[in-house]
């Protein structure tokens, strides 16, 4: 599957999240890493954006309103356009009900919180670098 | 009660109630007024604020005095979500600016809310030079200031913290869960001083211990944990093979199938979870007995066990009707979700 | 004629007492609210309840929801509890024989299965019919019983429960996310020492209701909502944190309430054949713990919300009413060894006293006494300039209490941003003390005569109710 690109060449990371101190965060480290970001505020947000613009790779928090993580994420594998669609799960809990729940939803990789805006760095990189 | 009485009350709550009304209007203005100056204000300091808990602000772009403590503010909520390189920078940032010192202050300030509150934000801020004070709030006389105090002294993650902590902890200065969880953002550190807490004279000390060694641990602490699996009380019983469970110790599986014969009922459930945690098949038909024929709670958590460990034995032993309900909801739970 | 007048002065002259006596407390509680509410906002920046969703150590939590023809909001209900933010728990849905859609609309939403469930015995119930899980939500169960009442499925529910505590929920309430994790605090304080716990009901009329979360915060159109919305401020804010502070908290919302598990099964799950469950199990609960001697706490949260809808009609609001008091009637004279009896503390000096005579004869009192002011102005007895001075002034008194309310929650929650909101509110508290109060009082007096009427025809009551005609609908929380 080829990687699709944001118009001017660079890859496109779709970042949900319902806190916006979150967004910021995330999205500042990987724009001044040479990404593109896209924001959703709820999984209903970002699922549409996900289909719409086609991203490289979406980092999504689990806990959020109207449809959570895991929803979105399953729903970005079962739909053919996205399904190979790298998926990186943000969490607050890392009981391992929460994880194994992550990856049977679909997920590639899972970061927990509080996080380090370095190591997510490296994870995007790491999978968007394998493409 | 004459006229005159009843006419100056009535003067005086007519008084009062406009009062009322009036305070409710000024304070709206106030706070609708102060509440778009400050979001105003957090758009345009935002991404010094980010720039600056990446380290990526140069020197010349340092924010002004006064907007000093809005950065602050969203600086301090930035670091509840960070660790690492960022909370550093972060803490740097207060302690350049002498916020750090000023929070410190706060910790003798006459109001226990304003401790508490100085105590939460300094492990937000999460500056080393913070600990000594943080660890002698512990002992303050107000509890939501000692809470505080465990959680932010948590947040910090030095290893000089795990012994006052536990000392909190153990003399109920500090509520479980806060100290608990305290130790638990801790981690590895911890472990040291927890150990020997494992055979401490008080048995809900030896329960917290267990409890957080499981959390914690390593392989290596299974020896503990299984040897406090003949404890005298019955509470930290369940916690040690709860722990166990969460440790994935195998080693443990025959004394955990020991324990499903325990006196009471919340052991023998709790070493049911373990042995479906930790793997161990052999215990399966052990485990297929109490969940035929013991207690509630007991008997679902085997079966639920038994549907992690077995789910064949499970299935075939849900057909037959006199298996009892626990097996047949297991089986059913299974069915549903696949 | 003499001992008439002599009966119209005695009346005015309790209606008197009474009015000043119940002010004063009205006065004090307000004071002890003010406290507490702002230190319970203050306390809010160093809570930690984020940390708390994180953490291991929480105890999980059954949250049970009796349904009786529920079809209209259940499927939204369901899936707010769904989404609440607590890092475990179940949902048990108890569907009490409805006979209207509400089974098939979950079974749509959800994607249910048949499947079997080992339910307890210890709290006797009506019979459960079949079970379901969810294919999509493993943490979801569907308890499906014929009818018995609102307290005979909460029981079901318990029987049903995994886990070490469970929170009670209306059907038509609608909780915010966090509002198990803040109810939840005071237990995660002190595990031991916390029996029960209950959260603060509002009026979601008004309020915009976007996939199970309240996303805006309005005013009702209707007035009468309005009225209600205000009333709610001092019952709430103003009593409940008061009883709450002494130790005296009477009554956890059927609404929204967190309870140890154990505790209520050994105290004998919710009562049968009462309108007022939810008051009469925390009477209970207080007086098994302290005939055992144990220390315990009973709380009040000022701050986890959940949002329920109030009647806009006056029919469907004085049936409400009329509930409510009979409900209280009922659960005080289950427990009437309370009253004024030292040996319950202050729940037994202070706060069943007060709810006997304040809360329960209080609108009796209210409905003889101040006709019978009149009278004596009427009479000649009492001056009539004195009389109307005194009649203003009592409005007044319920005007700056309920003014003072508001005030709290500006200061506090100030959950109501629109201005015009706010002068609407302060509208209402005004409009409140000129009719809408006295209206309440009435309804709330032909409560007390159902309470007196149903208790002689008691025995034959409960023959016709059990397992003939539907006891009747899940009544929604005070």
């Amino acid at each position: 599957m080829s990687v699709a690109m944001a118009t001017n060449g660079t890859p496109l990371v779709l970042v949900a999240d319902d806190d916006p101190d979150i967004l910021a965060l995330v999205g500042f480290r990987l724009e001044r890493a040479g990404y593109e970001v896209l924001p959703a505020r709820d999984g209903e947000e970002a699922l549409s954006l996900a289909l719409e613009r086609q991203p490289d790779l979406a980092i999504i928090d689990v806990m959020m309103p109207k449809l959570d993580g895991y929803e979105v994420t399953q729903r970005l594998r079962s739909n053919q356009a996205t399904s190979g669609m790298p998926v990186i799960l943000l969490t607050a809990r890392v009981q391992e009900a929460d994880i194994t729940r992550g990856f049977e939803a679909g997920a590639d990789d899972y970061i927990k919180k509080p996080f380090s805006p370095q190591e997510l760095r490296a994870r995007v990189q790491a999978i968007l670098g394998r493409r | 009660m004459s006229l005159d009485a009843v006419v100056w009350a009535a003067l005086a709550l007519t008084a009062a109630g406009s009062l009322c009304a009036y305070a409710l209007a000024l304070r709206r203005l106030y706070l609708v007024r102060s509440d778009l100056r400050h979001r105003a204000g957090e758009e345009r300091l935002r991404t010094v604020a980010v720039a600056l808990a990446e380290g990526d602000l140069p020197q010349a772009d340092e924010p002004a005095e006064e907007d000093l403590e809005l950065v602050a503010e969203l600086l301090a909520r930035y670091s509840r979500h960070l660790t690492g390189e960022a909370r550093s920078n972060i803490a740097r940032f207060f302690e350049r600016h002498g916020l750090v010192e000023r929070e410190i202050m706060h910790l003798d300030d006459r109001a226990a809310w304003r401790r508490a509150r100085a105590a939460f934000l300094l492990g937000d801020v999460c500056s080393l030079r913070a600990l000594e004070p943080l660890l002698r709030a512990l002992q303050d006389p107000s509890r939501e200031v000692r809470s505080a105090a465990a959680r932010s002294v948590g947040r910090l993650g030095s290893g000089d913290a795990v012994e006052p902590l536990v000392l909190a902890l153990v003399e109920r200065r500090v509520p479980r869960a806060v100290g608990g969880q305290a130790l638990l953002t801790l981690g590895a550190d911890a472990l040291q001083p927890l150990r020997p807490l494992a055979v401490h004279p008080e048995a809900e000390v030896r329960a917290a211990a267990a409890e957080l060694v499981g959390l914690l641990g390593e392989p290596g602490d299974a020896g503990l944990l299984i040897s406090r699996l003949r404890d005298s009380s019955a509470e930290v019983r369940a916690k040690a093979a709860r722990a166990l469970g969460r440790l994935g110790a195998e080693e443990a599986a025959m004394e955990l199938r020991a324990a499903l014969g325990d006196r009471i009922g919340f052991v023998r459930a709790n070493a049911a979870v373990a042995l479906g945690l930790v793997g161990d098949r052999a215990s399966a038909s052990a485990l297929l007995e109490v969940a035929r024929s013991d207690e509630f709670d007991p008997a679902q958590a085997a079966a639920r066990a038994l549907a992690r460990l077995y789910p064949q034995m499970l299935w075939s032993a849900a057909r037959d009707r006199t298996s009892g309900p626990h097996l047949a909801e297991a089986a059913d739970l299974t069915a549903a979700a696949r | 004629m003499i001992a008439l007048r002599t009966a119209i002065e005695v009346l005015a002259l309790v209606a008197f007492g009474y009015f000043a006596v119940l002010n004063t407390i009205y006065f004090v509680f307000t004071g002890l609210a003010w406290r507490a509410v702002r230190h319970y906002r203050l306390a809010r920046s160093y809570s930690a309840v984020e940390e708390a969703f994180a953490s291991p150590l929480t105890p999980p939590v059954s949250v049970l929801l009796p349904a009786f023809n529920e079809e209209a909001g259940i499927v939204e209900s369901v899936r707010s509890l769904l989404g609440l933010r607590y890092p475990e728990f179940e949902v048990i849905v108890v569907n009490d024989g409805s006979f209207d859609g509400t089974l098939t609309r979950l079974a749509e939403a959800f994607d249910l299965v048949p499947a079997r469930k080992a339910i307890r015995a210890s709290l006797a119930t009506a019979r459960v019919r079949a079970t379901y899980a969810s294919r999509r939500h493993p943490e979801l169960w569907v308890i499906d019983k014929e009818n018995g009442g609102k307290a005979d499925a909460l029981n079901c529910g318990i029987n049903t429960s995994r886990y070490p505590y469970f929170c009670a929920v209306d059907a038509d309430a609608i909780l915010e996310e966090d509002a198990l994790l803040r109810v939840a605090k005071p237990i995660l304080d002190d595990p031991g020492l916390v029996a029960a716990t209950g959260g603060i009901v509002r009026i979601a009329n008004g309020c915009r209701v976007e996939h199970g979360r309240v996303t805006n915060v309005r005013l009702p159109q209707s007035k009468l909502a309005v009225l209600q919305v205000v009333e709610y401020f001092r019952a709430f804010l103003v009593g409940r944190v008061g009883w709450s502070g002494v130790r005296s908290l009477l009554i956890i919302s059927g609404a929204f309430g967190l309870f140890r598990r154990n505790l209520v099964e050994a105290a004998g799950g919710y009562a049968q054949g009462t309108v007022g469950e939810d008051v009469e199990l925390v009477l209970r609960l207080h007086r098994y713990l302290r005939d055992r001697g144990e220390e315990y706490r009973i709380e009040f949260v000022p701050d986890p919300v959940a949002w329920t809808e109030a009647p806009e009609d006056f029919a469907t609001l004085s049936r409400q009413r009329r509930r409510w008091q009979r409900g209280l009637g009922e659960a005080l004279w289950r427990h009437r060894r309370v009253a004024f009896n030292p040996r319950y503390g202050l729940l037994g000096t202070l706060a069943v006293p007060y709810f006997l005579l304040f809360e329960l004869a209080g609108p009796v009192i209210e409905l003889v006494g101040y006709p019978a002011v009149v009278a004596s102005a009427a009479l000649g007895t009492l001056s009539p300039v004195f009389f109307v001075a005194f009649f203003v002034t009592a409005i007044l008194v319920g005007i700056f209490l309920s003014i003072s309310a508001l005030l709290l929650e500006e200061f506090s929650f100030r959950r109501y941003g629109d201005d015009g909101d706010a002068v609407r509110m302060v509208a209402a508290a005004i409009g409140e003390n000129l009719g809408y109060r006295q209206l309440v009082t009435v309804w709330r007096v032909l409560g007390l005569v159902d309470v007196a009427r149903r208790r002689r025809g008691w025995g034959a009551q409960r023959r016709r109710g059990l397992g003939y005609a539907p006891v009747g609908g899940t009544s929604k929380g005070r």
